[in-house]
Formats: structure tokens, C-alpha cells, sequence
């Protein structure tokens, strides 16, 4: 089975986000990781590659010259090869362009199955997987809490609905999107990061992959970021005083009707 | 173009969704400045007395009632909100960032080729042009962007971000019947529904989050009691999660659900910085933690330092008699 998995890398939740002068551009402390999500699907990708004979993972990333290393990773865990589309000059805001981008690539190859986490932590939009999907014409699967192969044209998963879960069967390829609870990420093993370090990782120029420039550089996007703010402050917290846990709830009810008119 | 807005409507157990309401309600305020027409477009089937519902917060309500649709699937729905908006040609088109919208309105996007913003707060548009209010990194930053003209923008929110203020507009039926086909590569094999008629965690009003603090399983019955109370939902923290004390569908944070209730009360949670960035937005917080230095406490408008098994009681005898009250 020929699998692709994207990945992005993202600033580390505990990350310290600056917003520049401009108002419109960020600056973010060096603390990068792949995606939560992504490194579900990363997982899920080489479990199936360790049941399925001949398989391969394919791990593709569009993203600077410094998600060189998320990709390092994912071979570190387990991942055959990685291939970086290179956005210097790109950057970009829209989801279509995004998608575009990587669907260009896995058009490059017959992959029988795709998988990427259901959204990034930084920008929490879960578009890419849908957008791809349909852009590639294939059906998708969001959210995904089990996988099974069933056979080369097949698979069986289940998904989060309101309230409840859904059973289905889609015919490859597909594109999946991966959620937690469907696996615990592997911790590299040292002989994977020695791999990783050596492995040659290309770097693609997206217009070399069939794509007109100015239908993917910034002017393209149709969505435009106008400006940054930081969030609105909570005044401190008030410590709800008193002399039992009878007290101090009574108080706190008090408050909560009172003055936060929230019950 | 038009400044008319198509709102996508969901429905749950046979009535329309809270967060549908609230985008009607804010729709609504949009078309009222642009004089324009505020669409609510049901898709599904046998759900013509949901319509009438919908009658009194919009111009329009265009029913799409077919079998094919009973239950949501993105290939029947994309193609029936492709061929509506084709035909209906709207500014703007308002969903809910909820596991369907999620689900949907990427595709949709794709399939018309137009601008998308997902999982918005907020919106503004009494200036020049609308800015759309998205936090980003776990709400640690607030972005302002806009779609550009000239096309229709896709545009989900998440449930809470509005108030709802019921109308009498009496809008007019539109029935459409449609061509549609199932994609055959798709094959639905089981739905199972909790059958829980509680409200959606994302929805709720009141959630109460349990965290390490609360030792064990067996003592979220008392959160349970306390929601149930509330008409809210019991959450829980990733640590809780990831003991099995709780299901997953039940986390609050970063790799669970964001949420923002108007009360959203937390117990024995430290609060790291992935449970805060998941419920940062609520609008009032309160924290129960007997750890003075707990992180939650940077978070929350109210704390009570003290262990929460002597306060959980207690609290839930005064809830319980603060509803009986009203």
C-alpha cells in the first residue's frame, strides 16, 4: 500500500507568540513541533506499513526550510521518505492554495491512501484534509478513531458524530483525518534518528509541480489577515474568603449571581 | 453582488440547533444594515415542521427534504449547498464549527472555489468592509482577517459566539427539490447515537471539568449530578482522559473540544496551558483547587482554595436550590 501523509509543523503550545509593530506579523520563539494531529496519522500510517507487506509512507510537509526537521522526525519514527514543498515567498493564508500545493504533489504519484491530522494547532482551521480531498476527487473521512484495512480497495473506519460514532466503508483512495484516541505516537528510537540524519530530504519548488505562481503566491489568497491583537485580559482572580466550604460557596454564589449574573 | 446570507441550519433530535439560531441572530443583524435577505436553508428529511421553526428569525427558509438526506453525509450535502448557492448566489454563507460543519464546509469550499474562515468568534461590519474575528495558537492571539470581494466566503463559527434573539419575521418557504446522488465509494455501515438528549458539550451553557484533582472515576458522579442540574455537560481534562477515567469526547483542551459557556467551573484541574487554551473563551470561570499556585487561577474569575470534595457537595445543594428559585 503506497500511503502519503501530510504533516505541519507548528509552534509548541508553550511557544511565546509576539505580535510585531505592524500588527500583522508574528514573531514566534524557536520552539517548533509537528502537529498533534499529524503525528497521529504519522503513526497510523507505519502501523499499517508494519502489517501490510511492500508498503510505503510517504510524508510530505509545505512549510519553510525549518520544517526540514519535522519531516527528519517522522523518518525517525518510522516514515520511508520525506519531501518538503518549499514556501519561501509563498506564504499564504488560504486553505485552497494550501491544498492545491499538496494535492499538485500527490497527484505526482498513485498513492492508495492519505492521512493527515484533522486540524493544526495553530491555526485551528481542519480544512486541508476536505479541501484536498475534493480537490484530488477522492472521498475523505474526518476525524477518524479506528482504521481498518480491509483489503487494497478498502477500508473500514469509525468517526466522532454529535452524539454518537459512525461505522463506514470507503473505497481507495481516500483521505483520512486522524484524531486522537485512534493511537498513541511512537517515541523515535535512536537507530530511526541516526536514519533520519542521513536521509536525503528534497526540497520541491510548488511551480515545478504543474502550478501557475500567481495562482499560489500571496496575492492569490483570498483570505487576507488585517491585523493581530492580544486576547482581552481577565482581571485577576477573586478568591472567594470564608471560614468553612459552607462560606465560601454561599460567597461564591453570592458573586456568580450578583455581579457575574451567571447563574 | 448581493449582501444576502445563507445560513446552514442543524438540527439534533428533531429541533434546530442553539448554535443555528445564533448565527441566524447575527445573520440577521448583517441584513438588516445591508437590506438584504437572511436565508435559512434546512436540509433533511421529514423536517418541514422544523421549518416553520425557522420561519420567525429569517426572510427565507428554503427546505431541501429528500430521504437521500435523513442523515448528514458531505457528498449529499455539499451537493445540495453547491447547487443553492449557485442559484442563490449569496455574499456570505454561515455554519457552525461544530463536527458537521467541520466536516462540510471545507468540501463545499473546494467544490465552488471560494474563500473560507473557519472557527470564528466573531464579526464586524460596522466599518468599511467585514472583519472576521478567529483566534489563533490556542486563543493566545486574536487575528482580524477578510475574504476577498467578488465571490462568496464560507464562514464557520464556533457555537456560543452570539446571543440569540428571537424574531417574528414570518420568512416565506422555499421548497427545492433537488438532483441528488450518493457518492457509491462511501458506504455508511452503522450510526450509533448515545441517545443522550443532553446538550452538546461544545453548545452547553454550564460545563463543570474535572481534573486529576478528582482522584477517580467513580467521583465525577457528583459532576454529573451537578450538570444535570445545570442542563449542562461534565468535561474533563487530558490527564483524566488519558487515565480512561473519562471518554474522550469529553475533553476540554487543545487535543479535545474548545469550548465557551457562559459558566464553566473547574475542579481539582491544574490547568495547563492545553486544557486553558480550550476554555479561555468561556465567559465566566471559576476554579476549585487546593493548590493556592494552581495555573488555573491566572485563568479564572473566581476561585475557591479548598479541597473540592468538601466544596462539590455543597455547591451542588446550592445550585439545585438556586434553580428551584428562578
Amino acid at each position: 500500500m503506497n500511503i502519503l501523509v501530510f504533516i505541519k509543523q507548528v509552534a509548541d503550545t508553550e511557544a511565546r507568540i509576539i505580535i510585531k509593530g505592524d500588527q500583522k506579523s508574528l514573531e514566534i520563539e524557536n520552539k517548533y513541533n509537528i502537529n498533534f494531529f499529524d503525528e497521529v496519522a504519522i503513526e497510523e500510517a507505519i502501523r499499517i506499513k508494519e502489517r501490510i507487506k511492500d508498503s510505503q509512507v510517504t510524508i510530505c510537509t509545505y512549510g519553510t526550510k525549518k520544517a526540514v526537521e519535522a519531516l527528519r522526525t517522522a523518518i525517525a519514527m518510522g516514515a520511508d521518505r520525506a519531501f518538503l514543498l518549499d514556501n519561501t515567498n509563498l506564504e499564504n493564508h488560504d486553505p485552497l492554495i494550501i491544498a492545491k500545493i499538496l494535492s499538485s504533489f500527490a497527484k505526482t504519484e498513485g498513492f492508495d491512501l492519505i492521512l493527515c491530522g484533522r486540524q493544526a494547532i495553530d491555526d485551528e482551521n481542519a480544512n486541508i484534509g476536505a479541501i484536498t480531498a475534493e480537490f484530488l476527487g477522492i472521498p475523505h473521512v474526518s476525524a477518524i478513531l479506528k482504521l481498518e484495512i480491509m483489503d487494497e480497495k478498502k477500508v473500514r473506519v469509525e468517526s466522532e458524530l454529535e452524539g454518537g460514532r459512525e461505522v463506514v466503508e470507503v473505497q481507495l483512495p481516500a483521505l483520512l483525518t486522524t484524531q486522537k484516541g485512534l493511537n498513541e505516537p511512537r517515541v523515535p528510537l535512536i537507530t530511526g534518528v541516526m536514519k533520519a540524519m542521513k536521509a536525503a530530504i528534497p526540497s520541491i519548488d510548488p511551480c515545478s509541480l504543474g502550478i501557475a505562481k500567481e495562482d499560489i503566491n500571496t496575492d492569490a489568497s483570498r483570505v487576507i489577515v488585517l491585523s493581530y491583537e492580544p486576547p482581552k485580559k481577565r482581571p485577576p482572580v477573586k478568591i472567594i474568603e470564608g471560614e468553612t466550604p459552607e462560606e465560601k460557596v454561599k460567597n461564591l454564589m453570592k458573586v456568580l449571581k450578583e455581579e457575574a449574573k451567571a447563574i | 453582488m448581493s449582501k444576502d446570507i445563507l445560513i446552514f441550519v442543524e438540527c439534533k433530535e428533531g429541533t434546530v440547533r442553539k448554535v443555528s439560531l445564533e448565527l441566524l441572530t447575527k445573520g440577521k443583524e448583517f441584513t438588516e444594515r445591508f437590506s438584504s435577505n437572511l436565508y435559512a436553508v434546512l436540509i433533511g428529511y421529514q423536517v418541514k415542521g422544523i421549518a416553520e421553526e425557522l420561519k420567525a428569525f429569517s426572510d427565507k427558509v428554503i427546505v431541501v427534504d429528500n430521504e437521500i438526506l435523513k442523515n448528514y453525509r458531505w457528498d449529499t450535502y455539499a451537493a445540495v449547498l453547491e447547487q443553492l448557492v449557485k442559484k442563490y448566489i449569496p455574499y456570505m454563507v454561515f455554519g457552525a464549527s461544530t463536527i458537521t460543519g467541520k466536516d462540510l464546509f471545507p468540501r463545499l469550499a473546494a467544490r465552488l472555489n471560494v474563500a473560507i474562515v473557519s472557527d470564528a468568534v466573531g464579526i464586524d461590519f460596522g466599518g468599511e468592509g467585514v472583519r472576521i474575528k478567529k483566534p489563533i495558537f490556542g486563543g493566545k492571539i486574536i487575528s482580524w482577517t477578510a475574504c476577498k470581494e467578488g465571490s462568496t466566503s464560507l464562514i464557520t463559527f464556533r457555537p456560543n459566539s452570539f446571543s440569540i434573539d428571537k424574531r417574528s419575521l414570518n420568512g416565506e418557504l422555499i421548497e427545492e427539490s433537488l438532483e441528488i446522488a450518493k457518492d457509491p465509494r462511501l458506504n455508511v455501515v452503522n450510526i450509533e447515537r448515545g441517545g443522550s438528549k443532553k446538550v452538546d458539550i461544545q453548545e452547553a451553557d454550564f460545563i463543570i471539568c474535572g481534573g486529576r484533582g478528582m482522584k477517580g472515576p467513580e467521583n465525577f458522579q457528583v459532576l454529573e449530578e451537578i450538570a444535570d442540574i445545570m442542563g449542562g455537560r461534565v468535561g474533563a481534562s487530558r490527564a483524566v482522559v488519558d487515565s480512561k477515567w473519562r471518554e474522550y469526547d469529553d475533553q476540554v483542551g487543545k487535543s479535545g473540544k474548545t469550548v465557551s459557556p457562559k459558566l464553566y467551573i473547574g475542579c481539582g484541574v491544574s490547568g495547563a496551558l492545553h486544557h486553558t487554551m480550550g476554555m479561555d473563551t468561556s465567559k465566566v470561570i471559576v476554579a476549585v483547587n487546593k493548590d493556592p499556585n494552581a495555573p488555573i487561577f491566572q485563568y479564572a474569575d473566581y476561585g475557591i482554595v479548598d479541597d473540592l470534595f468538601n466544596i462539590l457537595p455543597i455547591l451542588k445543594d446550592e445550585l439545585k436550590r438556586a434553580k428551584e428559585e428562578v
